[in-house]
């Protein structure tokens, strides 16, 4: 794959993509895979870009932190209902 | 083959936004195209079968199935993982307790649940092709994000666990001793990952989840009264008598069964690693419905099969895995109790390969190492050593002599069900988002299924906790 990738990328930006339905495919030809792939979907794309951080207003943040404050909240009452029932085994 | 890392300048610092244009016509095709990996190739070559696929579907009368048997996976495994072994031991224990009646329809709008909720990660895993913990970090940073891992390492672990106990009891049906049937299962979970091909391990995942359909037959031969089923899911009667307490902490053991949280890890990140497009979110939904179906019909076949032990009075208030196939030998014979112990083995060792991937899955994108089953072990080492250390670490545990195992397997739904609202609006907040899915966001009703998913799972939760605060409220 290599020797494919010094050949074409000596023509940046005149990449031509291959026809993907053909019986015969070679995905040595990283043309090939690249047409195969949407432009999001390449590893070292995909590497290299991220959706930034969202603002979050105080309506997201104060229902996040409930949330929080509920698996927490429940977390506790969990672990008094195990207590209970291995006290009520015994 | 050059990789990513050797070329930090390409495209750093970009901001990523939902596109269909192909890689090869993109802006940053000259530099994309001397960065392809193993991964990208294995991965069109899947989306070569699949363009070809659809480009002879268009021409051949049934031509559709093949494409549909190229798409399906990532949700038949996703709910078939689901149908655990400590969502079996709930099934079961809503038949054995309580008979045919409102657990057999109440299965059901547990399972429309699950489809609403993760029909939505198949479109954010197509649309975004990232996993769902790396787009919570990425949108609501490191503080967010750590909860939401936090919530699911430690669910994931302890249901893992369980899966592990289901996997011993199970074959301890049979006489096997629960370190042969602990290692047997391990080796089985590095099998289905060394193959180093997505593709491979769905498939092998999927030739073994459909012999969660073991329950079919140990219900038929518990001769399930199918007057009183229909009659039950028409009606949602009667009604479980007895301590109201037991039958929330069983809705919510049922709920929990169906709905939770490495579900939505596990099925973003696979629709992922298995290429997914948006133009495949229709086979999407249809491979999520699909799972959710047999899911359905095999949880409502293991209420049927411990039906008998309700009619003979037997209490099960307190059976754990291999005790129902037991208790039910007798019952419906042995080939019956031996297909239900066959079954909770099964169920067990499904389950223990897709939660130890979700795991993985959410630990490499978080760390931003190479997580894909697509990838060698020696590119991605970090990604399999998660997954297969996960795997080890909890079946060590189930080989702990006098290890609370019975404490592990009462609460890991019930956790599952209490962790899940602020998943699902990490969920909601991601699929409602324009800049991360485009024309794909939610729609009215998609918002208003999930949010009255949401607020039930929350009401459950909050009734769960005032009972168990004030007993005396429900009766003791």
């Amino acid at each position: 794959m290599d020797s494919h990738h010094a050949d074409i990328s000596e023509n940046q930006g005149a990449l031509v993509p291959i026809d993907v339905k053909s019986e015969q495919l070679s995905l040595r030809d990283p043309r090939a895979v690249l047409s195969l792939l949407e432009a999001d979907q390449v590893v070292a794309a995909k590497r290299r870009t991220h959706f930034g951080r969202r603002n979050l207003s105080f309506g997201t943040k104060a229902l996040l932190w409930a949330l929080r404050v509920y698996v927490v909240a429940m977390l506790v009452i969990v672990l008094i209902s195990v207590y209970q029932a291995v006290h009520a085994a015994h | 083959m050059d990789t990513p890392d050797q070329n930090p300048s390409l495209l750093a610092g970009q901001t990523a936004h939902p596109t269909t244009e192909s890689a090869v016509t993109s802006d940053a095709a000259p530099e994309l195209i001397g960065l392809v990996t193993h991964e990208d190739v294995d991965r069109a070559r899947d989306r070569w079968e699949v363009a070809r696929a659809r480009w002879k579907g268009r021409t051949k009368t049934f031509g559709g199935l093949r494409l549909l048997w190229l798409l399906v996976g990532p949700g038949v495994l996703v709910f078939l993982g689901e149908n655990d072994a400590p969502s079996m031991l709930s099934y079961s224990a809503d038949g054995s307790r309580y008979g045919v009646g409102f657990f057999i329809p109440f299965v059901v709008l547990t399972f429309i649940m699950g489809f609403i909720v993760q029909e939505m990660t198949v479109r954010l895993g197509a649309v975004t092709h990232r996993g769902h913990a790396e787009l919570i970090f990425d949108r609501f940073g490191k503080f967010w994000g750590l909860f939401a891992m936090g919530d699911l390492i430690f669910g994931n672990f302890l249901t893992l666990v369980t899966e592990f106990i289901g996997v011993r009891a199970g074959l301890g049906f049979f006489g096997v001793r629960p370190a042969i049937a602990v290692g047997g299962a391990l080796v089985i979970v590095v099998a289905a990952i060394t193959t180093g091909r997505y593709w491979t391990w769905e498939r092998i995942t999927l030739s073994l989840a459909i012999f969660n359909g073991l329950f079919i037959p140990a219900a038929i031969l518990a001769r399930p009264d199918w007057h009183a089923v229909g009659h039950a899911m028409l009606t949602w009667t009667p009604f479980p008598g007895g301590s109201r307490y037991e039958i929330l902490l069983l809705i919510l053991a049922t709920i929990g069964a169906t709905v939770t949280p490495w579900m939505l890890f596990f099925q973003q990140s696979a629709v992922v690693d298995k290429g997914m497009q948006p133009r495949d979110i229709n086979a999407g939904r249809f491979d999520t419905l699909l799972g959710a179906l047999l899911a359905t019909i095999f949880a409502i076949a293991a209420i049927l099969a411990t039906v008998p032990l309700f009619h003979h009075g037997i209490n099960a208030a307190n059976f754990q895995y291999a005790q129902f196939a037991e208790a039910l030998e007798p019952l419906i014979g042995h080939t019956g109790a031996a297909l239900f112990a066959l079954g909770i083995f099964e169920a067990g060792i499904v389950a223990a390969i897709a939660i130890s991937t979700s795991s993985a899955y959410a630990f490499g994108e978080v760390m931003q190492t190479g997580h894909s089953l697509n990838r060698p072990l020696r590119e991605a080492w970090p990604f399999y050593l998660t997954l297969f250390g996960s795997a080890c670490a909890a079946a060590a545990l189930v080989l702990i002599p006098h290890f609370p195992l019975e404490f592990v397997a009462l609460t890991v739904n019930v956790i599952a069900v209490l962790a899940m609202p602020p998943a699902l609006a990490f969920l909601l907040l991601l699929v409602n988002d324009p800049e991360v899915m485009g024309e794909h966001v939610n729609g009215f009703w998609a918002n208003f299924a999930g949010v009255t998913v949401t607020v039930l799972l929350i009401i459950a939760g909050l009734g769960f906790g005032l009972a168990t605060v004030f007993p005396k409220w429900l009766g003791g």
